[in-house]
This record gives C-alpha cells, sequence and structure tokens, in this order.
C-alpha cells in the first residue's frame, strides 16, 4: 500500500503517457463511452419517471363497491368498516347519490346537461375502495364473502394493464442496464489489451527485472478508468442538458403527470452514472489485464 | 549462488541450446562467459534470469530453484539480479534518471533514496551530464552505460551482462567490461557473456567459461581462453 501510494505519480505519468501514445484512438473510445453511458442515462431516467408514473397511478388504483338499496346509512358505515379491514385495502370511502351526482357533472363537463332530463338523480351512493393493486384479486375475492354488496366495479382490465406496463419496463431497464454494462465491458478491456499491446516491450523489460504483476498493470487499470470517467462525465453533462430539455417540453403541457423532481431525478443520475462508470472502468481494466496476461 | 547440475535446455521448436551444464558461481566472482554466437551463452543467461527453464537437470539461483511451477518467486528473485539486456531495453519517452529510477520503484528501497541511487549509479557510468536527456537521444554506447546503471543502482545481488560489448568499437567495449567488472565485490557476482575474446584482459580474480555447442568446453581462473590458446 506504502509502494502503491508513493508510486502514484509515476502510475499517473504512465498512464498519461499510454492515453498520449494512443490520443485518436483513446479520444473515440472516450466519446463512445460516453454516448453509451448517456443512453444508460436516457434509459435509468425513463425507466425511473414510469416506474413514478406508473406507483402514482397504481396508487390512485381503486375499485367501487355498490351495496344493496336495503342497507341504510349506518349499514353503510358498517360495510365501510368491514371492507377497511380487508388486507391490501389502502382507503375506504362512502359516496353518497349527491357526490356521485356531482363527480359525474364533473365528467361530463358541458355535456352534463343530459342529467337534466332526469326527473330524480340516477346515481347510486357507493363505497370507493383505494387498494393495492397487487392484492387486488385477493381483495375482489373477499368482496365476494360479504354479505350486502350488490356489484363491484373493478376496473380489472385496465389495472389489469398498469400492472403489465410496469412489469414491461422494468424488464427493459435490466435489459438494457446488462447490454451496456457488457458492452462497456468489452469495450474497455480491448482498449486496455490495445495499451498493453502497444507497450509489450516495456511490461516485458519491467517483467524481466521483477516488477508485480500489480505495479505493472496499474497504469493500465488508470488509463481504463480515466477513460470510463470521462465518459462518465460526459455522459452525466449530456443526461443533465436531456432531462431539462424534457422536463420543460412535458412539464408546461402536461402537467398532469407526475413527473419526480428535476434535480432529484439529475443528481441520483449523475450519482448512478460516475460509480458505474468507475465499476466498469475498474472490471474492464481487470479483465482486460488477465485477457492480455492469458495471451 | 548459482549451481546448475546437469541442466539441459531443448526450446519447444526443438533445439537443444544447452547441454549437461555443470556449474557453480559464488558470491563476489567475476565470470567472463566466451563462445560464437549460437554456442549457448544467452540461453545460459536465460536460465538464471528465469526467462527459460531447465528441461533436465537442477538449478538453483540465489537459493531459488528454477522451474516454472515458481514464476511467483522467481519473478521476486528476479528483483536481486541486475540484468544488463544485449538490446539495452531502455524505455523510450522517458529520460536516463526516469529508465534508472523506474528499475527500482518496485524494490524495497525508500522513496527517498530512489533518486540517490539512481544519481549514483549514472555518476558511476560518467553520464550525469546525460541524466534528463530522453533515451532515444543517446548513442549506442551511452544507452549501454544507462542500462548498466540501471542495473547496478538497483544493488544487486548478481549481475548478469548479455554481449554488452556487442556493436561497440574496441575502446568502448573495453571501457563497458571495465565498468561492469567494477561493480564485482564480496556480495555480488558479476556474469558477462561476450562472444570478443581479444577485448577481455588478464584478471587474475576472474573465472573464464568457454562454451561451444550449448556445452562448456574449458573453465579456467585468472587465465582468458585466447591467451591460454596463446600459451
Amino acid at each position: 500500500m506504502k509502494k502503491l501510494f508513493y508510486n502514484l505519480s509515476y502510475f499517473i505519468k504512465e498512464a498519461k503517457t499510454t492515453i498520449k501514445l494512443n490520443a485518436m484512438s483513446n479520444f473515440f473510445s472516450f466519446l463512445s463511452t460516453g454516448l453509451i453511458f448517456f443512453i444508460l442515462a436516457m434509459v435509468i431516467s425513463g425507466w425511473w419517471i414510469s416506474n413514478q408514473v406508473v406507483a402514482a397511478i397504481q396508487g390512485e388504483a381503486e375499485i367501487s363497491v355498490y351495496y344493496v338499496e336495503r342497507i341504510d346509512n349506518i349499514g353503510a358505515a358498517q360495510l365501510v368498516e368491514r371492507i377497511k379491514g380487508i388486507d391490501g385495502v389502502r382507503e375506504t370511502r362512502l359516496v353518497n347519490e349527491s357526490e356521485a351526482y356531482r363527480r359525474m357533472v364533473e365528467v361530463l363537463g358541458k355535456d352534463a346537461r343530459v342529467l337534466e332530463y332526469f326527473d330524480e338523480n340516477p346515481f347510486s351512493p357507493f363505497i370507493e375502495v383505494k387498494i393495492q393493486i397487487e392484492e387486488m384479486s385477493a381483495v375482489l375475492r373477499e368482496l365476494g364473502t360479504i354479505s350486502g354488496i350488490d356489484y363491484v366495479r373493478d376496473n380489472r382490465e385496465i389495472l389489469d394493464k398498469i400492472q403489465n406496463i410496469a412489469q414491461i419496463l422494468k424488464v427493459i431497464g435490466y435489459l438494457v442496464i446488462t447490454a451496456v454494462g457488457i458492452t462497456t465491458l468489452v469495450i474497455i478491456s480491448h482498449i486496455i489489451r490495445m495499451g498493453i499491446n502497444d507497450n509489450k516491450e516495456q511490461i516485458n523489460t519491467l517483467r524481466l527485472m521483477g516488477a508485480p504483476e500489480g505495479f505493472i498493470g496499474f497504469p493500465f487499470l488508470l488509463e481504463g478508468l480515466t477513460i470510463t470517467i470521462g465518459g462518465g462525465v460526459l455522459a452525466s453533462a449530456l443526461a443533465a442538458v436531456a432531462l431539462n430539455y424534457v422536463y420543460a417540453q412535458v412539464a408546461g403541457p402536461l402537467p398532469f403527470i407526475p413527473l419526480p423532481s428535476r434535480e432529484d431525478l439529475t443528481s441520483n443520475l449523475i450519482v448512478l452514472i460516475m460509480s458505474l462508470s468507475a465499476v466498469l472502468g475498474i472490471a474492464g481494466s481487470i479483465f482486460g489485464l488477465t485477457s492480455a496476461k492469458r495471451n | 549462488m548459482i549451481e546448475a547440475k546437469g541442466v539441459f535446455l531443448r526450446y519447444s521448436e526443438g533445439t537443444m541450446a544447452l547441454k549437461n551444464i555443470n556449474l557453480k558461481i559464488e558470491a563476489g566472482e567475476l565470470i567472463y562467459i566466451t563462445g560464437p554466437s549460437g554456442s549457448g551463452k544467452t540461453s545460459l543467461l536465460k536460465l538464471f534470469m528465469g526467462v527459460e527453464y531447465p528441461t533436465e537437470g537442477a538449478l538453483e539461483v540465489l537459493g531459488q530453484s528454477m522451474n516454472k511451477n515458481q514464476y511467483a518467486k522467481i519473478s521476486q528473485l528476479r528483483r536481486s539480479i541486475g540484468p544488463v539486456f544485449q538490446e539495452f531495453r531502455l524505455i523510450n519517452g522517458r529520460t536516463a534518471l526516469e529508465n534508472v529510477i523506474l528499475g527500482m520503484r518496485f524494490l524495497d528501497i525508500p522513496s527517498g533514496q530512489l533518486k540517490v541511487n539512481a544519481v549514483n549509479a549514472i555518476k558511476k557510468v560518467g553520464l550525469e551530464h546525460k541524466a534528463h536527456s530522453l533515451v532515444e537521444n543517446l548513442s549506442w554506447g551511452e544507452c549501454q552505460r544507462i542500462a548498466i546503471a540501471r542495473a547496478v543502482a538497483r544493488k544487486p545481488a548478481l549481475i548478469l551482462a548479455d554481449e554488452p560489448t556487442g556493436n561497440l568499437d574496441k575502446d568502448n567495449a573495453l571501457n563497458i567490461l571495465e565498468l561492469l567488472t567494477s561493480f564485482k565485490d564480496k556480495n555480488t557476482a558479476v556474469v558477462i557473456t561476450t562472444h570478443a575474446t581479444h577485448l577481455i584482459e588478464r584478471d587474475i580474480n576472474a573465472r573464464y567459461i568457454q562454451m561451444s555447442k550449448g556445452s562448456i568446453n574449458y573453465e579456467r581462473l585468472g587465465i582468458a581462453i585466447n591467451e591460454e590458446t596463446i600459451l
């Protein structure tokens, strides 16, 4: 460790020399790594945003429970309490006829005039039940066992679709992260092997003088790390600009989309990309060094 | 320090490079290994460095048995050797001083001592005025001296110089041999290979080994082969 510390300036100088010796190819490697990380950043931010939107929509997942007419207000209140006790139910609320009517007026807007043709309020009271979407089947099963319930409107089709979208997004996210990770590893390990090949003579000389493999390999590890961290910085800058633009385009015209805070998203993304670039840089360099040593 | 018992070396393509080498080198000895090109001098040094391994027989260098399975230990052993390569193997793009320091960076030498050792070694080879020159700008003879400085700055137990006089004119070659032999002391053995036997000055304390076709022909103390031939 002590040796590593006092040789640090030598390692940095060696890494700089190696980068300079292959300036053009290293520059393109830096650009391509930056672009790969940028694509990854965009996929991850898209994933985070959609997860947040899906979670927000899931949070609003609700079913409407209509009860038989003979049940009076006290019976309805008891029913509300009973439903509240079911596992997977987050919130219950009794919606009386007038509120149901008012909501429909809001939904119909200008077309609400059609309701004026009714002599009496055509809507029935019901219980609004917010549920955990993944517990929907169990909740519906439990509701089926309660007497006094006339009909349950479960919006199952829509809720199932939301759940499927969330699953698909998750799978796509994992696939893209894996693909980008493997690509970066391969690129970096090739860069390192190229550097090792260009410095074969020097490496052999050091080996003949008894230099440990760690001493020989460390400058190449620094080279790989510099390129990936450089790529990470480039990707982070591009991602910050892109997110700024996307938020400006989406947040104004589509205010109802529950986007996460841009600052939080950007800072989390930068931390993630920089950590990934460091980890992939080290892993790619070690992979490159190991395979070069094998050959 | 070095002990070879019935050592044979056959290269993978089938060439028998060394045959039945029996040799013992003690600390503080000066050894000249002579012989024409292809006689096995460089192969013998390769065995001492752990670049090749005996295909038969037993070889010990500085107490380390030299065989393929001991790579990590042989790598450590090389840290006690000061190699002077035939083609110098200096690292381009670095100055003479940086090259000499680089040969010591991974040894147990305190960081503050690295530059002191390097400067002293460069002074000994008479090139202090070239310490900050890039090695690619040095002449052949100067590169040879820097290669020697890199080897001796490591304060090795064994200096192995492979054809250090190759491509040098007579005066420079004599200077290099004189320089190399000056590093022999009670703890350091110096082994020099050369095909230029006419350049070797008679040294009563030196041992002369003549090789031919992979075998040791003669081994004499204090008398160079060419002198013996003349006598």
